[in-house]
């Protein structure tokens, strides 16, 4: 939306006017409805015990008797097979390699592999073939890229949003940060203590951007300070903070969150007064344009969080007694800077300590690699309701693994929170390598809290983009702002680059979002099946051997051989062989009419299968 | 530090006080019992059609009050930004007024408008209904946007699943739909990034369309129909789990979609509706917003599906330079005007000329048209830096779809910050669960619904609790003389 809010918009106090504003909540949560939602059968699932008693998956569930499962390779196998094996749910079989292979190159890659990939692991004899292809693509440029872009996602670095301005200058420095900070395995911790602690430039370095995307230009200081308490709350706990910005949590957040419910708008105060002796200030970058200005950030020796306003985006904030200020004192623990500790370095300290911080991180990052968290809403985590031995009355425990959530952030933190160390251990599981084809009995949609089969999406915009032009070998250039061109949708620096091209607007309805008010979804809809069956320039055009070096094109060049052709179309598009029964029905198809015309007709087909779209 | 008493908060919070489902997790509910029944059944193909149906409204609750049912279609005029009120739909002259507003009276003497801003509005004033003691929940433009399409605070606790309003009127219009309703019911024009579906299934989400003079970019299959015939039918065939759903319920949604665009590009002259002439272009005010609803008067006209459409006009927030004449090309109240004006004149004028469904209607007597902004701007004399800032009173316009015309509700003080007489049997600010209500209840939707289908288990209400009378339609709009 900030398309319809004046760019360069100079920021008067605002006024309330005459009409008192009863609920101020804000800013506006960033995540789209549809993100958060999942879908029914998820939410429907976040508690699996609650939504699906083992009594109950009984009477549903196969016949009694002894089911086997896969090796447990390691803990997360335990778990999974565990609670199935308890509760008598069968698991679909492991992938075949080349459903391995595609899944697993785009889970960490964001990309498909090629065919020579494929064909090179569908060869390789070794036992340990999988584990040598996760390592190798954890080690690639490509992972940097795509975990980059996930990073880039959880603290919406974004040129502009409806409250802040980065820039593209202060965009790419801050991507330049968290590529390089991947690129190096800084430790996740050690990234989000640089981010909260940072000072300096932002255009000259990353983290400060931090800030800088966190002012809110519409109010008084303190709602700047509590946007990064609220959002630090939410990239980084997992926690919906923002709840009790505006008021207590007790009697508003009952229905919504326990843990928050015992909290109050005080203790967010606390948080939020950490942020109290950061000083941005504004850098003129340009004489011929006032507007473009960089923040350059320091820690003032003085300063606290006052309880002395009564306008812009939150309730006043009046003395309590003779207490005008309030003192730094963490949300989750009560706990205060040491003598002479700068206060932002504190709460990273602070933070990232906390085990919540593991558990939240580890949830986002299952719900990459797995489609479903082990909590969700991903962002409305709810520590009191982590232990099955330890419940509220009347409440239910909010994991569908609790366990396998404490041995994940145990595992995070003893393992220095390195990043792919425990994507690793995801990719390796058991659980990971489930086929998404469940052949074991007809499916039961409340299985899928179990992780009983692997959950199939939609690939993410960027990577489909990337999937198109690599399939149909004919690349798409994108011109960065500030930063030069790429050809790789997943090296872009935030989603909105290239908003105004058939490329961007190819993304956008992919639901890439905006960092902002609009969430990244993989939600499918009309206007995405039109442009994949319909799009000129970017799908059609890519299936014609007319476009020079197309794979359509390049396979003509070198058969006329029906069955070639059909396995080197699969190979590129679907990184894998066609079933026997694929195979005969492209063969007869290919042979049904001029063999140019139905290669082409062919590449467009697999370009629109389901196998394409999914992962 | 002794963490000090903090006094009782006196912030009220519509949506997180009260829940009005069941506590977290703790019932069973309807929709879990739902789900198992179905689920048990292993129509996994089919289950989530029949979750959805809006047959499953005969397990939703409401207060079965009375509806006006007045209206088949509804356009939503969204103005985000917030244009000034008081330069505007409630004319309040004074120093700062531009000589060039020529403040006039219409409608015997009811309303002064700026007849030199909005010449070809002025000309409609009689099928124009004003409602000016509107009163905002929120002065921040995501939050306030949000909020008056999904009719709920967005941070509050359903806010995160709430569907737009034009959703749930697609849903509620599913039942009603004929095989030759190719369209969808949800169609939104220059609005991207708007809220979509919320938990509601994907496709009564809008269906968003850049309106351009030659339609639809992706409605033609640029290799001509003959190869997409042929295309389309070894999809069918090689792609087999288009149909068994052996992927799962997210990959039987993209199929279906398909489907669905398939079924568009094969009806008969269907990019017309989409596709405008230049004549039509330059009438409407040669903008994109004049497109728009060139686009959403040829849909609703079209009668193939679509009960719901959104034309968006940025660009209101004029924090400074409200008055900048529009020769300098610098964005202001005079260039937003210059695009509203004609487009907006132009549709109520030729939908009153079209027929409509039944006999002795017009296409505009069964569309209701409402113009609507997330808040309205300060008032009185200009800000320093020659603009308006944010303020909540604000100013809705409606018309069409069984609204007396030429009339005003809610009269405000003499400088238009303040409501002097609310002007409807409310007795109360008039807040965007009022306007929902009021759109669902002209459409024949029970706006009192509480659907038992929402993943959050509380219980989702059409409008929070109007079950409770805590708002309720403007009646006043249908009644007046």
């Amino acid at each position: 939306m900030k398309q319809w809010i004046a760019l360069a918009v100079v920021a008067p106090t605002l006024l309330l006017g005459a009409e008192k504003e009863t609920c101020p909540f804000g800013p506006f949560d960033l995540r789209s409805p549809r993100e958060q939602q999942v879908s029914l059968y998820h939410q429907l699932s976040v508690t699996a015990e609650a939504v699906a008693p083992s009594g109950r998956h009984r009477a549903v569930g196969p016949p009694a008797g002894v089911i086997s499962y896969p090796a447990s390779i390691n803990y997360i196998d335990d778990e999974i097979f565990g609670k199935m094996r308890t509760d008598g749910i069968r698991s679909s079989d492991l992938s075949s390699d080349d459903e391995f292979l595609r899944r697993v190159t785009i889970d960490l890659t964001g990309q498909i592999p090629d065919s020579a990939t494929v064909t090179a692991f569908l060869a390789d004899k070794s036992a340990d073939k999988r584990a040598k292809t996760i390592d190798v693509l954890l080690a690639s440029d490509a992972f940097v890229d795509r975990w980059t872009m996930w990073f880039g996602d959880l603290v919406n670095n974004v040129q502009v949003s409806a409250n802040s301005r980065e820039f593209a200058q202060g965009r790419n420095a801050y991507y330049n940060y968290i590529h390089d900070s991947i690129k190096a395995n800084k430790p996740y911790d050690q990234m989000v203590r640089e981010l909260l602690g940072a000072n300096g430039d932002s255009f000259a370095s990353g983290p400060p951007n931090f800030w800088v995307r966190q002012i809110q230009p519409n109010g008084p200081i303190q709602d700047t300070y509590d946007n990064l308490a609220a959002e630090s709350g939410r990239m980084f706990l997992g926690m919906p903070l923002q709840c009790i910005s505006c008021h207590n949590g007790l009697g508003h957040l009952d229905q919504v969150n326990v843990y928050l419910k015992g909290h109050s708008r005080y203790d967010f105060w606390g948080s939020a007064s950490f942020f109290s002796r950061g000083r941005a200030t504004r850098v003129s970058q340009d004489p011929n344009n006032k507007n473009l200005v960089s923040w350059s950030l320091v820690d003032a020796a003085t300063g606290s969080y006052q309880l002395n306003t009564t306008s812009g985006n939150k309730s006043a904030r009046a003395p309590i007694g003779t207490q005008n200020t309030v003192s730094p004192a963490f949300v989750m623990t009560g706990e205060a800077p040491r003598a002479g500790e700068p206060w932002r370095e504190a709460f990273g300290r602070m933070l990232t300590a906390n085990p919540q911080f593991a558990l939240a991180a580890v949830n986002y990052l299952w719900k990459e690699m797995f489609g479903l968290g082990i909590v969700e809403p991903a962002d409305n985590m709810d520590p009191t309701r982590y232990d099955p031995n330890n419940l509220p009355s009347g409440q239910s425990v909010q994991p569908n693994h609790p366990a396998l959530l404490t041995r994940l952030g145990n595992d995070f933190t003893t393992g220095r929170y390195d990043l792919r160390a425990i994507l690793r251990t995801m990719a390796m599981s058991n659980t990971y390598q489930l086929s998404t084809k469940y052949t074991a009995a007809t499916w039961n949609e409340s299985w899928t809290p179990y992780y009983a089969r692997h959950i199939p999406r939609r690939l993410m915009a960027e990577s489909l983009m990337d999937a198109i032009a690599k399939a149909t070998n004919v690349p798409v250039t994108y011109t960065i702002t500030s930063g030069g061109t790429t050809t790789s949708a997943m090296k872009l620096p935030d989603t909105l680059e290239v908003r105004n091209n058939v490329y961007g607007r190819f993304m956008d309805e992919f639901g890439r979002g905006n960092r902002d008010d609009e969430g990244r979804s993989n939600d499918t809809s009309i206007a995405q099946s039109l442009s994949l069956m319909n799009d000129g320039t970017v799908v059609v055009n890519r299936t014609h051997r007319a476009t020079a070096n197309s794979t359509v094109a390049k396979t003509l060049a070198s058969t006329t051989d029906p069955n070639t052709i059909t396995d080197q179309l699969y190979l590129t598009t679907l990184s894998r062989y066609p079933t026997a029964t694929e195979k005969a029905q492209a063969v007869a198809y290919l042979k049904s009419g001029t063999l140019a015309n139905k290669t082409e007709d062919l590449q467009w087909v697999l370009l629109n299968s389901l196998d394409f779209l999914f992962d | 530090m002794a963490r000090p008493r903090l006094p009782k908060s006196t912030i009220e919070c519509p949506d997180c006080t009260k829940a009005s489902g069941f506590p977290l997790g703790q019932s069973e509910g309807f929709s879990r019992r739902r789900f198992m029944k179905i689920a048990g059944t292993g129509l996994v193909a089919s289950y989530f059609a029949d979750v959805f149906s809006p047959r499953l409204l005969q397990g939703a609750t409401t207060a079965n009050v009375a509806l006006r049912n007045t209206a088949k279609n509804a356009i939503f005029i969204f103005l985000p930004g917030a244009p000034s009120n008081i330069d505007t739909w409630d004319l309040k002259e004074g120093a700062w007024t531009p000589s060039d507003f020529n403040a006039t009276s219409y409608d015997n003497n009811t309303v002064r408008f700026p007849q030199g801003l909005m010449p070809m509005t002025a000309a409609q004033l009689n099928k124009v209904t004003f409602v000016r003691s509107g009163l905002s929940w929120a002065a921040v433009h995501t939050l306030g946007q949000a909020w008056a399409q999904i009719a709920r605070n967005p941070g509050g606790a359903t806010g995160s699943i709430a569907p737009h309003i034009g959703a749930v009127v697609a849903l509620e219009s599913q039942l009603k739909r004929q095989p030759t309703d190719v369209l969808p019911g949800f169609i939104a024009l220059n609005s991207s990034g708007i809220p979509a579906s919320g938990y509601l299934p994907a496709s009564y989400a809008p269906f968003q369309v850049v309106p351009a003079a030659t339609g639809l970019p992706t409605i033609a299959h640029p290799d001509g129909a003959t190869r997409f015939s042929d295309r389309w039918g070894f999809l069918q065939q090689l792609d087999s789990s288009r149909t068994t759903g052996a992927l799962g319920k997210s990959t039987l949604d993209m199929s279906s979609f398909y489907t669905q665009s398939k079924a568009l590009m094969d009806a008969p002259n269907i990019n017309a509706v989409f596709s405008f002439t230049a004549a039509e272009h330059t009438k409407y005010g040669a903008s994109t917003f004049g497109d728009s609803l060139i686009v959403a008067r040829n849909v609703i006209a079209a009668g193939k599906g679509t009960r719901f459409v959104q034309a968006t006009l940025g660009g209101w927030d004029h924090h400074s330079g409200i008055y900048t004449k529009p020769a300098t090309g610098v964005n202001s109240l005079y260039t937003q005007c210059a695009q509203f004006d004609p487009a907006y004149a132009s549709l109520l004028a030729d939908m009153a000329a079209m027929p409509g469904s039944v006999a002795g209607k017009t296409l505009l007597d069964e569309t209701l048209v409402v113009v609507v902004a997330e808040f309205g701007r300060t008032v009185g004399v200009l800000n320093n830096q020659a603009g308006r800032d944010h303020n909540l009173r604000m100013t809705t316009v409606w018309a069409g779809g069984g609204v007396r015309g030429g009339n005003v509700i809610g009269k405000t003080d003499v400088t238009g910050g303040s409501v002097a007489d609310f002007g409807w049997s409310g007795n109360r600010d008039i807040r965007p669960e009022d306007v929902t209500s009021t759109i669902y209840s002209a459409l024949g939707i029970d706006y009192t619904t509480m659907r038992h289908d929402d993943p959050l288990n509380r219980g989702f209400e059409y409008v929070p609790f109007a079950k409770d009378g805590t708002y309720k339609p403007i009646d006043e709009l249908f009644t007046l003389s």
